[in-house]
């Protein structure tokens, strides 16, 4: 008898319901990291006297790069969000036969707000406005 | 036209892993998956072990890993591949025994688990039990199942929790659950909701992707969740994991 590894979640082996699941997992950490690192930063911007740490901290988190990870995490809000909202009308029994249709809704929905995420936060990334 | 079968082998008595080995096959482009392993077996290599048993996709014998997804192996058609390379393994997932054929008892007993049978507390009305057209047509697809095992193994989650009922027997659960002449519907509920039941589906779809009879296995999973969420709450919680 041979027993193989039982971790095969290698998405591009089965289909979308898959991927939607694995980035589900993903963004989740990404959340739950994030707000572990933004109430270590914020801590921080306490300390010190006069503020001074504050300005500081504060200068970091405006510079672009900064600003620019933050719309990465602005899809991963995005993307849980949504489809976590997928996964729920599911769990409701709703669409389950339409679920490829609830995830690329959902995905439309994500990608709209994302660009006027993009939109908005150029000018404070690159100097210059979008559009 | 001429095929090379890459099939995976094993041996228990001298592999320690299994191995791919190739085999050259003369084969009808009409030809089946199965037909290939035939030929091979009886004109290449008799020691070749794989399970099958009517050719015609009722039985659920011949489900295996080709081509990089969950086929029955009498149901593929060669040229529906769409190349000439044919990439055969067992089922993931599962312990192989030997060669294509893996071991179907944890499958098995977990169906066993559900109750697979019509429980009916009433005396038997003269003649048979009757069921209207519609009342047969809501468990349809449930019915259908052949119990291949492919969404089984297609599982994540059968990998991640080894007492997870799985998607096969809990959409023989819901063939039961759904069907108006049965009366065991209170026991299998309560049989499903745990977290090795129902709750454990995390809805990914793998199952409904490989199933080779196109039945939505979550879609039933879903069906008994729904049914479970109508009982009081504290028959949903007062039972342990």
């Amino acid at each position: 008898m041979y027993r193989p590894k039982t971790s095969d979640i290698w998405p591009p082996r089965y289909g979308l319901g898959m991927w939607a699941w694995l980035f589900q997992r993903i963004s989740g950490l990404v959340l739950a990291l994030y707000l572990i690192g933004h109430i270590w930063v914020i801590s921080f911007s306490i300390a010190g006297q006069g503020g001074i740490r504050f300005d500081s901290v504060l200068e970091t988190l405006q510079k672009p790069y900064v600003l620019a990870l933050e719309l990465l995490l602005f899809w991963a809000v995005l993307y849980h969000g949504l489809n976590g909202l997928r996964v729920i009308l599911i769990d409701f029994g709703l669409g389950i036969r339409e679920q490829h249709i609830l995830f690329w809704t959902a995905m439309a929905v994500a990608l709209a707000l994302l660009s006027w995420g993009i939109i908005e936060a150029w000018p404070y990334i690159t100097g210059t406005p979008l559009i | 036209m001429q095929f090379k079968f890459h099939i995976q082998r094993y041996d228990p008595s001298s592999d320690w892993a299994p191995r791919f080995e190739r085999y050259l096959v003369e084969l009808d482009p009409l030809a089946t998956v199965l037909d290939g392993l035939h030929k091979i077996q009886e004109q290449q290599d008799g020691s070749l072990c794989f399970r099958r048993s009517c050719r015609s996709a009722i039985c659920g014998s011949c489900a295996m890993y080709i081509n990089g997804t969950h086929r029955l192996a009498c149901k593929t058609i060669i040229k529906s591949l769409r190349t000439k390379n044919i990439k055969v393994g067992p089922l993931p997932r599962l312990t192989i025994i030997k060669d294509l054929a893996v071991d179907m008892g944890p499958f098995f007993e977990k169906v066993e688990r559900i109750m697979p049978y019509l429980v009916a507390n009433s005396s038997p009305p003269k003649g048979e039990r009757p069921q209207s057209i519609e009342e047969r047509r809501a468990i349809n697809e449930m019915i259908d199942c052949i119990m291949c095992g492919a969404c089984y193994s297609a599982c994540p989650i059968v990998g991640l929790d080894k007492d997870y009922l799985g998607p096969a027997a809990l959409t023989k659960a819901y063939r039961f659950v759904g069907d108006s002449r049965d009366e065991g519907a209170g026991e299998r509920l309560s049989l499903v909701n745990n977290q090795h039941g129902v709750w454990r589906c995390h809805t990914i779809f793998n199952c409904q992707k490989v199933c080779p009879k196109s039945i939505n296995p979550t879609w039933s999973i879903q069906q008994l969740k729904k049914r479970l969420t109508r009982r009081p709450s504290w028959v949903i919680f007062g039972r342990k994991g």
